[in-house]
């Protein structure tokens, strides 16, 4: 049986990130990941023109190169899963039956692109884009598809709309249940924007409606939606969230929710066994409740404080969550809580007219907790600055509704 | 030609002479920014602009450098070397 001081499951950017941390923290102890693809690779490019549409080398979309894991003494267990946790043993067990022992475990299992739920949603062309290998089957359906259709009303039918577009499909149709794009999270002026971008992109939007019915044999050939509507398609895109499959988790007696539950220390209830990335539910000092966020930044930062408290200091997880997506010459980026409670208020920077706005949201103790950007990315980091800060705003509501004023000049007062 | 930005470093004891920001593969993650906010910051244009190219250590600088999820962000050393993306 193979020991090991740090076991990662999860080869994704936290559980890299972790990996590459501990190593820096410790030169010689030992260290593995196991992971279900073959080595660590951008999953944030899967969905940008450079790679989706080969504009740059395929092989740049891997981030470490195999022997950046001999170089750094990291044994990596590709193409597996781990399929049994045994705390009180301290082991994993592998879809092939081989046992690995740990002394401090990560999991860093990530999410999986949540299935479509309906009858038929097997066949060809039917696509996510959670991993490099099913883009692989999106980018060849988009070369012959003529008609297309892109489900949910998040980044991911964002950016997959503008690279269809761009790859040639003639006729690409939106399907949301939303009132307007990402609703709730976004308001109705920001979402025109996106909305008109796609619209001028040549997208076809359809709102408030779902698809009852998937038409083809073994491939996709079109949907009727909930209105009785026909589409013809011979692929789709399905962006309706990530889920996590934790039931293994949980059966080693780990609190889990949706996501595997854990202090702001990145800790679950059991010893020596921590979380970090999208897998993680954890306690967000920022927020001030237990999140879970499936972003790069998130994972990627998550993965270095979890390496450190792996390494034996107790540090706090503490950052304003953000992220940010790009298309049809739209930049969009959301920061710290964007739910507008009741309670709160919004100053609004910029405006569509200029097409670059911004919404800031102030909560009753006169703070901003969260902001939605859209074109106004120069803004995102000090915004971030000013949430972390508890900065108050009254008194500077006409400063901060100035697209002009430079934000900068707030974070010394 | 490649749309690129350079950037001075002459910080003592450093190693890292030049860094280069590659503006067609940058995506305004701004993940650099997350990694060192003293050196990054992201423009009007959605791109990462070096703001001060002596403001970290050799170790964050590069941290930075390998947080990009496009490999956007590459160091050189006083030799002209290409020190990351190795």
């Amino acid at each position: 049986m193979n020991h090991y001081k740090y076991l990662i499951i999860g080869g994704g950017v936290a559980g890299t990130t972790a990996a590459e941390t501990l190593r820096r923290g410790d030169k010689e102890s030992s260290i593995a990941i196991v992971s279900d693809e073959p080595r660590m690779y951008s999953r944030i490019m899967l969905s940008k023109a450079n790679f989706f549409l080969g504009k740059i080398p395929f092989d740049n979309v891997w981030l470490k190169e195999e022997k950046w894991y001999t170089e750094n003494k990291i044994d990596f267990i590709g193409n597996t899963l781990a399929t049994k946790l045994n705390a009180q043993d301290k082991t994993i067990e592998l879809k092939d039956g081989k046992v690995l022992q740990y002394e401090k475990l990560l999991l860093a299992t990530g999410g999986e692109a949540r299935e479509w739920p309906l009858p038929g949603a097997d066949k060809k062309g039917i696509c996510y884009v959670r991993d490099l290998s099913q883009v692989k089957i999106l980018m060849e359906n988009v070369k012959t598809a003529k008609q297309a259709i892109a489900v949910g009303s998040g980044f991911v039918s964002f950016e997959m709309c503008e690279m269809m577009k761009m790859a040639g499909i003639e006729d690409v149709t939106l399907i949301m249940r939303e009132p307007y794009y990402w609703y709730p999270l976004l308001d109705k002026e920001s979402s025109q924007m996106i909305e008109d971008a796609l619209t001028k992109g040549g997208v076809k939007i359809i709102r408030e409606d779902e698809v009852k019915e998937i038409l083809g044999d073994s491939r996709i050939s079109g949907v009727v939606l909930n209105d009785g509507k026909k589409i013809d398609c011979q692929t789709a895109v399905i962006g309706i969230g990530l889920a996590c499959y934790l039931d293994w988790v949980k059966e080693a007696g780990i609190e889990i929710n949706k996501g595997i539950l854990a202090n702001e220390y990145l800790e679950t209830n059991l010893s020596d066994i921590y979380t970090a990335g999208d897998s993680a539910e954890f306690n967000d000092l920022i927020l001030g409740e237990k999140v879970q966020l499936g972003n790069w930044i998130n994972a990627q930062t998550q993965g270095r404080t979890v390496a450190k408290n792996m390494l034996g200091t107790h540090e706090a997880f503490k950052m304003v969550s953000f992220y940010t997506c790009i298309g049809f010459g739209l930049n969009i980026a959301m920061s710290g809580d964007v739910r507008v409670k009741t309670e709160c208020r919004v100053v609004k920077r910029g405006s569509p007219e200029i097409n670059s706005f911004a919404r800031i949201i102030v909560d009753c103790n006169d703070e901003i907790v969260g902001a939605t950007f859209i074109n106004r990315s120069q803004d995102l980091m000090l915004i971030n600055k000013l949430i972390e800060t508890n900065f108050k705003v009254s008194g500077h509501e006409s400063e901060l509704s100035d697209p002009n004023f430079d934000l900068k000049q707030l974070l010394s007062k | 030609m490649a749309n690129v930005k350079e950037y001075a470093r002459d910080k003592e004891g450093s190693n890292i002479s030049k860094i280069v920001v590659d503006l067609d593969l940058c995506i305004g993650a701004a993940s650099c920014i997350a990694v060192s906010e003293a050196t990054y910051e992201l423009n009007n244009e959605n791109k990462a602009v070096v703001t001060d190219a002596n403001a970290v250590d050799d170790e964050t600088l590069i941290m930075s450098a390998e947080s990009c999820p496009t490999k956007a962000i590459l160091l050189f050393d006083k030799e002209g070397n290409q020190v990351f993306p190795k």
